[in-house]
């Protein structure tokens, strides 16, 4: 890390302990009500509990299977619908408008219906992350090959190269870059959609802790829980920033 | 090696060029020159088989695989470093991994760029990523160069360093050029033969000087032969007159 970027990490830290120590001190003086805002102590405690109780495990492991259906899943159908409706004219008429509409929408509002069709089980949360994550990938992927750099296909197909090497040369490498570009935000959205999902109806995962946690007006525990989210979805982010920075070393 | 005869080219609706015919032949160096919108890429391009003529013939009597271009851009792939950019056209040809490598790292070398093999075209300086184009062309040991103002967007000292390097594997290897440039004095020095194209729309070939400059040449002391100011008083008189007369008819 070079000194600029530890100088930058260094004040950052510093505003948060600051921030941190402040909410504890209000909330230990009553300047805060610890009913709606519980001191970071009660938070970290909370989470705790969540892991020597090992209630969370469950939870955990239905949000994680959610959004990472729901991502995989997203990416890989994202992708080759996106090479379809950019290559194939004929299906771009077709997959285009549905695709604009779906980006139009706010696609969470889709997760009753999906209740409705598959259940409260996996399945329902799913397709709400994965209608999240294909819509994404999709647009990146049929805007890559829109706008691939002209330049280099004229300048592969003068040195003979045919369809094969401008896929191989031009295309996929253009179209990894896309993609790994818009990774951290295919995280973010599956993870959405896996929780808002289990918000709506479900009967394990963060989403559905997160609703008990309001409906009981547990203000320490819905802390905790977006706590949690968070470390996960900045953990998810630091894969997709290696893998970025790994096959992207060429920029 | 090219002979282009009648050749009118069109954009739609809009004709560009009308019955232009040039030459090249083998071993010969030849520049079209001329002010802008003259139609001297869409020659090249037509040349390239990129554009298609409206009317007129280009007879290429060398197989495509023979020949070499040079644009403007030096369009490397950004993912490929200098080495694998070299070695691309080279492995298209058929022509075994660990062989275009080590002919990649020869024509890498041979252009002043040996320290330079593993790096991305981001790390490179603009003179460097040109001298990787021309490797890149030259690896493929061309008969005809096309170039389309190659050089143009490099700063002076750097374009004099590249363009030097050109003409000497250009005289070493006995490679025909057609070259497109707006540089009278760069077409001059470098050229066997310059057309100078007329204000478009519906340009044509104006004037073809033949260049008397003895060759092998060097950029700086070709400029002090006799022949040099003369002629290019006569290509600058030339072209202004265009230019003027364009102005005149209100089409530049």
């Amino acid at each position: 890390m070079s000194r600029s970027l530890k100088h930058i990490a260094l004040r950052r830290l510093a505003v948060l302990v600051a921030f941190l120590a402040l909410w504890e001190l209000c909330a230990k003086f009553n300047l805060l009500n610890p009913f709606y805002f519980p001191p970071p102590s009660k938070v970290w405690l909370t989470v705790a509990s969540l892991f020597t109780e090992g209630n969370i495990w469950p939870h955990l492991e239905a949000t994680f299977s959610a959004a990472l259906f729901g991502l995989v899943l997203g990416i890989l159908i994202g992708i080759v619908a996106g090479i379809a409706g950019a290559l194939i004219p004929l299906l771009a008429e077709v997959i285009e408008p549905v695709m604009m509409l779906l980006n139009a929408i706010p696609r969470v509002i889709l997760a009753p219906l999906f209740v409705i069709w598959l259940g409260i089980g996996l399945a329902s949360k799913v397709a709400v992350a994965f209608v999240l994550v294909a819509v994404l990938m999709f647009f990146t992927v049929y805007t890559g090959i829109k706008e691939v750099d002209r330049r280099l296909i004229e300048r592969v197909t003068t040195l003979g190269g045919g369809n094969l090497v401008l896929l191989r040369e031009v295309y996929l490498p253009s179209l990894t870059a896309w993609v790994l570009g818009n990774l951290k935000v295919a995280v973010g959205f599956a993870f959405t959609g896996a929780c808002v999902g289990e918000f709506v109806a479900a009967s394990r995962g963060l989403g559905y802790l997160l609703s008990f946690a309001q409906s009981t007006y547990n203000a320490a525990l819905t802390l905790a829980l977006v706590l949690l989210i968070m470390i996960f979805v900045l953990v998810l982010f630091g894969v997709a920033g290696i893998l970025e920075k790994y096959f992207l070393r060429w920029r | 090696m090219l002979k282009v005869s009648d050749l009118a080219l069109a954009y739609g609706e809009h004709p560009v060029l009308e019955g232009a015919s040039i030459a090249v032949d083998e071993g010969q160096f030849v520049s079209l020159v001329g002010p802008s919108g003259s139609g001297k890429s869409s020659i090249l391009r037509a040349v390239m088989g990129l554009q298609k003529p409206s009317a007129g013939t280009v007879d290429l009597r060398v197989p495509h695989r023979e020949v070499g271009i040079l644009f403007q851009d030096d369009a490397l792939l950004p993912w490929r470093t200098a080495r694998e950019n070299v070695m691309l056209g080279l492995r298209i040809r058929g022509i075994a991994e660990a062989q275009a490598a080590e002919q990649a790292c020869d024509w890498l070398a041979r252009l002043g760029l040996a320290d330079f093999t593993e790096r991305y075209p981001r790390t490179l300086s603009g003179g460097q990523r040109k001298r990787v184009a021309l490797a890149q062309v030259l690896a493929l040991a061309p008969k005809f160069l096309l170039m389309d103002e190659p050089f143009a967007s490099l700063d002076a000292i750097v374009r004099h360093r590249v363009t030097q390097d050109l003409l000497d594997l250009v005289e070493e290897e006995r490679l025909s050029v057609l070259l497109v440039t707006h540089d009278l004095e760069e077409a001059q020095v470098l050229s066997d033969v310059i057309y100078l194209l007329s204000q478009g729309p519906r340009a044509h070939i104006r004037h073809r000087y033949t260049v008397p400059i003895p060759r092998p040449r060097h950029l700086i002391k070709a400029r002090s032969d006799p022949s040099f100011a003369p002629l290019l008083e006569r290509l600058w008189r030339d072209l202004s007159a265009e230019v003027d007369a364009a102005h005149q008819s209100g089409t530049a």
